[in-house]
C-alpha cells in the first residue's frame, strides 16, 4: 500500500498510553529493575547437574530395599519392643557417657578461650602468630571425632580416657571457631579506648573484649555439651567408653530389644539436656 | 594524684604539645593533615573546628599515636612522635598514651560490664598483667576510679552495667575513665556528636571544669560553633588539612567561620539552632 497507515495503531506514535512510561521502561528518575532471572536459571541448572552427577556417581541400588524387606520388618518389630528389664544394666554406661561429656566440655572450654583470642584478628595483632593458630585450628577441626577416638584408642587404650581426649579435641575445634568469629564481629570500641589509655593488647583484650564475649562463650560451651552427649555415644563404638561400647555389644549379638532400650534412653537424655541447655542459654544472651 | 590535685594546680608534670610541620597521608592516598605547626601550652582548653573530612579527627589522633604521622614531628611533654622508622612504639608509646586520655564520639565503653570496670581500664597501664588477668585491682586504683566517677557526678551508677546508662551518662563514664589515668592531656574526638543539646552542655561543662580545676590540657573536636566558642579558650580552624584560623573564640566571627567552612553558616552548624528545629 502506498501508506503505512493500515498497520499503525493508536500506539504507533511511541507515546505512552497511560503516561507512566512504556512497558519494561522505568519512569524518568527511577532505575530500571535489574535483570537477574537469567543468572538464577544458570545457577539452578548448575546445581541440578551437580546433584545428578553425585547421584549417578554413587550408584544407588534402590532394589536392595525391596530384596531385604523381610529382614527389615523383623528388625523393626524388635526395635519397637524395648526390653525394660535391661535398664539397670545400662546405668553404668549411661553415667559414664554423661561424665565423659561433662569433663570433655570443661577441659575443651578452658583450653578454647585463650586460643579463640589468639585466632581472632580483632584481638591478636600479631599476624604470623594469628596465621599459625588458625592453621592449627583448621587442622584440628578437619579430623572427625570418630577418627580422633579410633586413633586415641590405639594410642591410649580402650576406655573413657581416650573418649574424653577425643571429645576435647572435637570441642576445641568447635568452640575456638565460633568464639573467634564472634570476636571478629564484636564492637572494638572499648578495646580501642583501653589501647589509647596505654594498655597492652593482652590487658585491653582481657578488660574490654572478654566481658563482651563471655555470654557467647558460655552459650557455645553449652551447645558443645549437647553435641558431646550424642558424640560420646558414637565414639564408644570404636571402644572409647560410654554407651557406645554397650551399643556395639548388643548390636553384634542382634539383641534389638536391648538396643532399642538404649536408643530410647539416649533420646530421653538428649531431649532433657537440650531443654535444660536451651533454657540456660536463653538466660545468658 | 590527679584526681585529688588542687584547683588550677601548676603541676610540674603538665605537658606542652608542639606540632612541627606535621603532615599525615593515609595508606589509601588521602591527605589528613598538611604541614601543620602548632603549639598548645599546658592547661589550655582548645577547640578544633572544621567540616567533616577537614582533618580534625586526624589531628587529635596523632597526639596519642593512634594515627601515625608521615612527616614532621610532635612533642608531648618528654615524648616525641616521629614518622616512619623513628615511630614511637611498644613500651614508650604506651607510657605516652597513659599520660593522654581520650574521649570518643561513640563513648567506647565495654557495655556488658560494670561502670567501675570501665573506669578501671584507665588504670591498666599501671596494673601488672597478672592483676589485669584476674581482675585483682589494687585498692588505690579502685579508689582513684571512684573519685573519678564522683568528679563527673555519676558514682551512684558504679556497679551498674554500662549498657543500662543513657548516652550522656555513658560519655561521663568515658570521661571518668580518662581521669582515672591521671592524665596531663585529654583528647576528645567529637564528644557530643551523639548527644542531645542539653546533655551536650553537661558533657562540655564537665570537660571545662576538669580543665579549670585539674589544669589538664583539653583538646576537643567540635562540629557546633556555638559550643566551641562558649567552652574553649582558643579555637583552631582546619580546612582540608591545613590550619586556617588560630585564635581566641571571641575573634572567631561569622567571616572567620565562613573561611573555615568554605560556605556561609547554616542552622546545622549551631547547636542551639538545631535544638529549636
Amino acid at each position: 500500500m502506498s501508506t503505512a497507515g493500515a498497520g499503525t495503531g493508536p500506539n504507533a506514535s511511541g507515546t505512552p498510553r497511560n503516561g507512566l512510561g512504556g512497558p519494561g521502561r522505568a519512569p524518568a528518575g527511577r532505575p530500571a529493575k535489574p535483570k537477574s532471572a537469567g543468572a538464577i536459571a544458570v545457577v539452578v541448572l548448575i546445581l541440578l547437574a551437580i546433584t545428578l552427577w553425585a547421584g549417578l556417581g554413587i550408584r544407588v541400588d534402590l532394589a536392595a530395599i525391596a530384596r531385604n524387606w523381610s529382614n527389615a520388618v523383623a528388625n523393626i518389630i524388635q526395635l519397637t519392643q524395648p526390653d525394660y528389664g535391661f535398664i539397670p544394666k545400662t546405668f553404668p554406661a549411661l553415667l559414664e557417657t554423661l561424665q565423659m561429656a561433662v569433663i570433655a566440655t570443661a577441659i575443651g572450654a578452658a583450653v578454647s578461650l585463650p586460643l579463640a583470642f589468639l585466632a581472632s584478628r580483632a584481638t591478636n595483632p600479631h599476624t604470623p602468630l594469628l596465621r599459625v593458630v588458625r592453621f592449627v585450628m583448621n587442622l584440628v577441626r578437619s579430623v572427625p571425632d570418630i577418627l580422633y577416638a579410633a586413633i586415641l584408642v590405639a594410642v591410649v587404650g580402650v576406655g573413657a580416657l581416650s573418649g574424653i581426649m577425643a571429645l576435647v579435641m572435637f570441642n576445641i575445634g568447635i568452640i575456638v571457631k565460633l568464639v573467634s568469629e564472634a570476636l571478629d564481629g564484636e564492637d572494638a570500641g572499648a578495646q580501642e579506648a583501653a589501647l589509647a589509655a596505654g594498655a597492652s593488647w593482652f590487658k585491653a583484650d582481657r578488660a574490654a573484649m572478654l566481658p563482651q564475649i563471655l555470654p557467647t562463650f558460655a552459650s557455645q560451651t553449652l551447645y558443645t555439651f549437647e553435641i558431646n552427649i550424642r558424640a560420646s555415644t558414637v565414639i564408644g563404638l570404636v571402644g572409647a567408653g560410654g554407651l557406645g561400647v554397650l551399643i556395639d555389644n548388643v548390636r553384634n549379638f542382634f539383641r534389638y530389644h536391648e538396643l532399642s532400650m538404649i536408643i530410647f534412653e539416649i533420646l530421653i537424655m538428649v531431649v532433657v539436656l537440650e531443654m535444660f541447655s536451651a533454657w540456660l542459654r536463653k538466660r545468658l544472651v | 594524684m590527679a584526681a585529688t590535685r588542687g584547683p588550677g594546680a601548676e603541676s610540674p608534670s603538665a605537658a606542652d604539645i608542639r606540632f612541627n610541620n606535621v603532615s599525615v597521608r593515609y595508606p589509601n592516598g588521602f591527605t589528613g593533615l598538611t604541614d601543620v605547626t602548632l603549639s598548645i601550652p599546658a592547661g589550655q582548653m582548645v577547640g578544633i573546628i572544621g567540616l567533616s573530612g577537614a582533618g580534625k579527627s586526624t589531628l587529635v589522633r596523632t597526639i596519642n599515636g593512634l594515627v601515625p604521622i608521615s612527616s614532621g614531628d610532635i612533642t608531648v611533654g618528654d615524648y616525641t612522635l616521629a614518622p616512619g622508622r623513628r615511630q614511637l612504639r611498644g613500651r614508650a608509646l604506651r607510657d605516652l598514651r597513659s599520660d593522654v586520655g581520650m574521649v570518643f564520639q561513640s563513648f567506647n565503653l565495654a557495655k556488658r560490664t560494670t561502670v567501675i570496670n570501665n573506669v578501671l581500664m584507665g588504670r591498666l597501664h599501671h596494673t601488672p598483667a597478672w592483676r589485669s588477668l584476674l581482675a585483682a585491682w589494687e585498692k588505690d586504683d579502685v579508689e582513684l576510679a571512684m573519685q573519678a566517677l564522683e568528679r563527673v557526678e555519676i558514682v551512684s551508677k558504679a556497679y551498674e552495667k554500662a549498657s543500662s546508662l543513657s548516652g550522656g551518662q555513658q560519655q561521663r563514664v568515658a570521661i571518668a575513665r580518662t581521669l582515672a589515668q591521671q592524665p596531663k592531656v585529654i583528647l576528645a574526638d567529637e564528644p557530643v556528636a551523639s548527644l542531645d543539646p542539653p546533655t551536650s552542655h553537661v558533657v562540655m561543662r564537665d570537660l571545662q571544669r576538669i580543665n579549670a580545676e585539674l589544669g589538664i590540657t583539653v583538646v576537643v573536636n567540635l562540629h557546633f560553633l556555638d559550643l566551641a566558642r562558649r567552652y574553649c579558650d582558643r579555637l583552631i580552624g582546619l580546612r582540608s588539612g591545613t590550619v586556617v584560623f588560630d585564635g581566641p573564640g571571641a575573634e572567631a566571627d561569622e567571616k572567620v567561620f565562613e573561611n573555615i567552612y568554605g560556605r556561609s553558616l547554616t542552622a546545622e552548624d549551631v547547636l542551639e539552632a538545631k535544638a529549636e528545629l
